[in-house]
């Protein structure tokens, strides 16, 4: 019996061998490689010899107190993932209470699921180029439609305004996610134990007591996966703010996010690929330091409870040898 | 025990309750369909607007909106065509890219997953976690020493630096360990090798079939993030003829088609169309795929 | 449907496998075939090109427009006896696309790098006279001298511009000294008259008499300029010093005013507040905006190949008249390889090429098409002003949009005036950031102080460029 196990463990190795080696190549030597890079002077596009930098971390240290620009691309890329995420929860939960309550019944879902989730699937460098023309000054498509409604006297400059380019981008990730985030909290709200809402239901609780009570809780895991996959994809937007409004970075740096910001700083301008790299790794560290702090709260709360309850278990199991 | 259980029928009250509550689940349900279909149109006009501008001159589009399509496709198409912008084989680029990394994607990812599951090896767990802290490095992080490696290569303007990363995709394997996790059983296995099969031939000949399902909706995800893929492809590829999809897009914004809005508009339709024709027809799929991805026990 | 999809998928794979690995040395052939649409030339050329077995030389041109290219069709229909073919590479300059894939090639070398390239105005300097300039050949060791230059009677910017120490690399086919394109009623009703040796007197010389010929306009109903974007480009090449001095940023005091005259634009109302290359800005080329716009400034380009296409019913109702301040806006250079000496027939043929299109002053050189607009044989098409002098005052600039007014009288004396003295290689970007930061002052977002500041700031951030 035992002999199976050791005999085919090797193949564990084999069958992941193309992976690692995959990984290794071009994932994990590019990573170094970039690091390495953030501590030279390698700048330029006409090869010339590298150095590391007399203080290593000299780049690092312009980036971060020195570099306005950054700075703003960091405060940018924070507010307007914050702009775009909240509604989008919001939206997305209340579509997933609406599909799921049994006493509504909603019809057409299927086809509305469709439809919502549309926006996802098309290239975003795509939607980007598309809004843009849609926001034409003067007489792009929303700018007649605001005329027509009477919303507006003349044409607005929608792509020159820091807070309406800043909207507009802000708005359009939310119109692109938002479909997809209702899917997943459906899903999850599908495999909700339905004991849990018949015994709700026999309580008389209504239909807010429900949601917040029951749904809310148990989606938590859920709801912690959409909150990482959105913020990791957050701090890398790129394909919105680069091409939405060209040059990327919007009026005055409005809409600089910190995608474009390194890729501004290493494949235009001065191919400054040193800094371009410095940018990156400390964006790295920033999604490291964020997924771990998320990881902890997840699995603090999940052990917690699971102690909880076996603290309880174990009280009602004496209480229960104590009194019979 | 409630009232209603005691008595045995139900209370005047309850039942004005649950008229009334009928009524407001009326107007719930017209306010709720009112916002569904705002949502769904808010989801359709942009594209709606991009189809039916492609077909209208650029003086047209300049005058205002129109949600109905005029005549001008053909000569929107040849002021396209005249300005270099060369969709076929922007679409074919595309094509084989994505269709490449679609491919190395699920079969080595299913690989390594049921390298997870079936076998018993000591680096297994540390490696699964490795696995899922690589999912969580962003892209850029690589993006400038991955570029200045192939250049070095001389692996700029080549399609292999878009398409052998594919090989290592921890979110898909992620994913099919989970589906393998539920459904395959050693026992077919151990059956295939008492009948004298090797491994490999177990594992193509017998556990892939099994994953078809995951395999096609993984492939599906693959092909539509490969295909809208901007930024690796917008650093590697600086030859006009190995342009992808995505960044023919971008350059559509720039000088030369400023002024040809029609054309715009058409080149726009043209790079989504292929999505769109997928995504209907395989629409039950996709979103299918999307329930089971964020369904994590 | 699943045995479909895993054989359609096995043959992409057979297929990328196939395209990937020969992809890169046959694919700049494609190029060439596919990106004009007329390039009947180049096959016909090598039947004709006699019995003599010489092996053709090929030329790798680079280039962000098809203008060049088209050239060389016309080149090789002139030229039956030129034993070349072209292969053309072109990539838009959208989004900075064209300058780095130019500099990879040019830094990997080799057969495929580029032998000519264009660069434009906005990034010329860099490969005349800064950073790539050491990939480019000198005229001279082409066998293209500087008594051709002289005798040609070429603008004294382009030559500025294209020469690194005195020696020449880089000449243009354009010229593109700017002039001012104003609307002949719009004059009548304001100033009594639409003639332009009047009018040139009416708006300047100077700024002070600009404005005030903007506030007779404004008192009439019409702004006199479309932005702010359109003084612009007069101002930044008329300042003594460019944006950099000693490698620090340096904001030449005539840069300087344009914050201040932008903002009395603004404040006074004398524009309609539009940003060049916008759908507002082509409006106003036909009046169509919220108020009629008197003029633009533009070189000759603008008028044939912007304006052209937005008058609509304007037309004929133009006219072009000297600036109040001289100076030029864009153009395209023409750069050879340094490494095409080492190969004599191929420093001959593009020797032979350069020289057409940039010092030929005969009938059949390719100014001459250019300027008559007779690129393509029996079709009048676009007249320009083009480099040589020489060439300009023997043909014909009379066009219907300026209302049968001949350019050339004004163009002739405007390129003379422009200043080639003045820019770097960053100017492209910096610009950019400058007239983002003026945006914002002239739109009471910041103050003037904190305007300039950011400037800096951000050029820094950027480019990394100190300020003095």
């Amino acid at each position: 019996m035992r002999r199976k196990g050791v005999n085919y463990s090797k193949y564990g190795y084999i069958f992941s061998l193309p992976f690692i080696f995959a990984f290794l190549v071009f994932s994990l030597y590019p990573i170094l490689y970039t690091a390495a890079i953030g501590f030279t002077n390698l700048q330029g596009l006409i090869p010339k010899p590298i150095q590391i930098l007399d203080d290593p971390f000299q780049n690092f240290k312009d980036l971060i107190y020195h570099n306005v620009a950054f700075r703003t691309s960091l405060s940018n890329t924070a507010l307007l993932w914050i702009a775009n995420f909240i509604p989008q929860i919001v939206l997305a939960l209340l579509l997933a209470a609406w599909f799921t309550n049994q006493r509504l019944r909603i019809r057409g879902q299927g086809a509305f699921k469709v439809l919502l989730y549309m926006p996802n699937i098309i290239t975003a460098s795509t939607i980007a180029v598309l809004f843009s023309t849609l926001f034409a000054y003067p007489m792009g498509p929303v700018n007649s439609f605001f005329e027509l409604m009477g919303w507006s006297d003349e044409p607005i400059l929608f792509l020159q305004d820091k807070t309406t380019a800043r909207g507009i981008v802000s708005f359009i990730q939310f119109w692109m996610w938002y479909g997809n985030t209702m899917i997943i909290l459906v899903a999850g709200v599908m495999g909700i134990n339905p004991a849990l809402f018949e015994s709700a239901a026999m309580d008389g609780a209504n239909g807010f007591q429900t949601f917040f009570r029951i749904t809310l809780p148990s989606l938590r895991t859920i709801l912690l996966y959409v909150l990482i996959v959105s913020m990791i994809g957050g701090l890398q937007m790129f394909d919105i703010p680069q091409l939405f409004i060209a040059p990327g970075g919007g009026p005055d740096n409005a809409t600089l996010t910190t995608s474009v910001f390194i890729y501004g700083q290493a494949f235009k301008g001065s191919y400054l690929y040193n800094r371009a790299a410095a940018a990156s790794m400390i964006m790295f560290l920033i999604a490291a330091v964020l997924s771990a702090a998320l990881f902890y709260a997840m699995r603090d709360r999940d052990a917690a409870r699971i102690r909880k309850e076996e603290k309880k278990l174990r009280k009602a199991a004496k209480a229960a040898a104590r009194g019979a | 025990m409630t009232n209603r259980e005691r008595s045995g029928t139900v209370p005047l009250s309850v039942h004005a309750m649950k008229e009334s509550g009928k009524v407001s689940r009326g107007v719930n349900k017209t306010v709720i369909y009112i916002v569904l279909v705002f949502l769904a149109l808010l989801s359709i006009l942009p594209f709606w607007t991009m189809f039916v501008n492609a077909t209208r001159s650029t003086p047209e589009i300049q005058s205002g909106l129109s949600l109905l399509p005029s005549t001008h496709l053909l000569s929107n198409w040849n002021v396209l065509l005249d300005k270099s912008f060369d969709p076929f084989r922007g679409f074919l680029n595309s094509l084989i890219i994505s269709g490449a990394a679609t491919l190395l994607t699920v079969y080595f990812s299913s690989l390594t997953a049921y390298g997870l599951t079936v076998y018993n090896w000591k680096m297994r767990q540390p490696f699964f976690t490795f696995i899922m802290c690589v999912m969580m490095i962003p892209a850029q992080a690589s993006a400038i020493g991955f570029y200045q490696f192939m250049y070095k290569l001389h692996w700029t303007n080549s399609f292999l630096p878009l398409i052998l990363p594919a090989i290592a995709a921890p979110a898909v394997v992620f994913f099919m360990r989970q589906y393998l996790l539920a459904t395959l059983s050693i026992e077919m296995v151990e059956a295939a090798r008492i009948d004298g099969s090797g491994e490999f031939y177990t594992f193509n000949r017998i556990v892939m079939p099994i994953m078809i399902p995951a395999v096609a909706t993984q492939a599906i995800f693959a092909f539509v993030a490969n295909w809208n893929n901007l930024f690796m492809p917008l650093i590697l590829l600086t030859q006009k003829d190995k342009y992808t999809l995505p960044i023919m897009v971008s350059l559509l914004k720039g000088d030369i088609y400023k002024t040809e809005f029609g054309s715009i508009y058409l080149g726009l339709a043209l790079t989504t169309l292929p999505l769109f024709v997928i995504y209907f027809l395989l629409s039950r799929y996709i979103i299918a795929g999307v329930a089971l991805g964020g369904v994590k026990e | 449907m699943k045995r479909l999809f895993t054989g359609a998928t096995a043959i992409i794979l057979l297929a990328s496998v196939l395209s990937a690995c020969g992809g890169n040395s046959n694919s700049s052939g494609n190029a060439g075939a596919s990106s004009s649409p007329s390039t009947g030339g180049s096959s016909s050329a090598e039947s004709s090109a006699g019995n003599e077995p010489k092996e053709k030389v090929t030329i790798n041109l680079w280039a962000f427009t098809d203008e060049i290219p088209n050239m060389t069709t016309k080149y090789l229909a002139t030229h039956p006896d030129a034993n070349v073919e072209f292969k053309t590479t072109i990539i838009a300059t959208t989004d900075g696309a064209y300058q780095p894939a130019l500099d990879q090639a040019l830094a990997a070398g080799g057969k495929d790098a580029p032998d000519i390239y264009a660069a434009e105005a906005a990034f010329v300097l860099k490969y005349s006279q800064g950073d790539a300039s050491d990939y480019a050949a000198n005229y001279a060791d082409l066998g293209l001298t500087d008594d051709m230059v002289k005798e040609a009677d070429i603008a004294q910017y382009s030559v500025d511009i294209g020469s690194k120490d005195g020696q020449l690399k880089a000449l243009g086919y354009q010229a593109t000294g700017g002039a001012f394109i104003y609307r002949r009623s719009l004059a009548k009703d304001t100033f009594g008259t639409d003639d332009p040796a009047t009018i040139k007197n009416e708006i300047g010389p100077g700024w002070d008499k600009f404005f005030d010929a903007a506030a007779k306009l404004k008192a009439k109903g019409y702004g006199i300029v479309s932005g702010d974007g359109d003084i612009w480009h007069p101002i930044e090449n008329s300042s003594d010093v460019g944006w950099l001095v000693d490698g620090k940023l340096h904001i030449d005091p005539k840069r300087e005013q344009f914050l201040d005259l932008s903002k009395k634009l603004k404040d006074n109302g004398f524009h309609n507040d539009t940003q060049d290359w916008t759908e507002a800005w082509y409006a106003d080329m036909s009046g169509s905006g919220k108020q009629p716009i008197f003029g633009f400034f533009g070189p000759a380009w603008l008028i044939n190949y912007v304006m052209n296409g937005q008058v609509k019913d304007t037309n004929g109702d133009w006219a072009v008249t000297e600036p109040p301040t001289g100076f030029f806006w864009g153009g395209t250079w023409l750069l050879a390889n340094k490494d095409v000496a080492k190969d004599e027939a191929k420093k001959a043929a593009v020797a032979d090429f350069i020289h057409w299109v940039t010092l030929d002053t005969s009938e059949t050189g390719l100014q001459n098409y250019w300027a008559n607009g007779t690129m393509k044989d029996g079709e009048q098409g676009t007249k320009d002003s083009v480099a040589s002098a020489v060439v300009m005052s023997k043909s014909n600039g009379q066009i219907d949009l300026l209302g049968g007014q001949n350019m050339f009288d004004v163009f002739v004396p405007a390129n003379a005036n422009a200043s080639g003295k003045n820019l770097t290689q960053y100017d492209e970007s910096i610009n950019i950031i400058w007239r983002d930061q003026v945006r914002e002052y002239t739109s009471g977002n910041k103050s003037r102080d904190q305007a300039i500041a950011d400037f800096k700031q951000r050029v820094k951030d950027e480019l990394n460029i100190d300020s003095e």
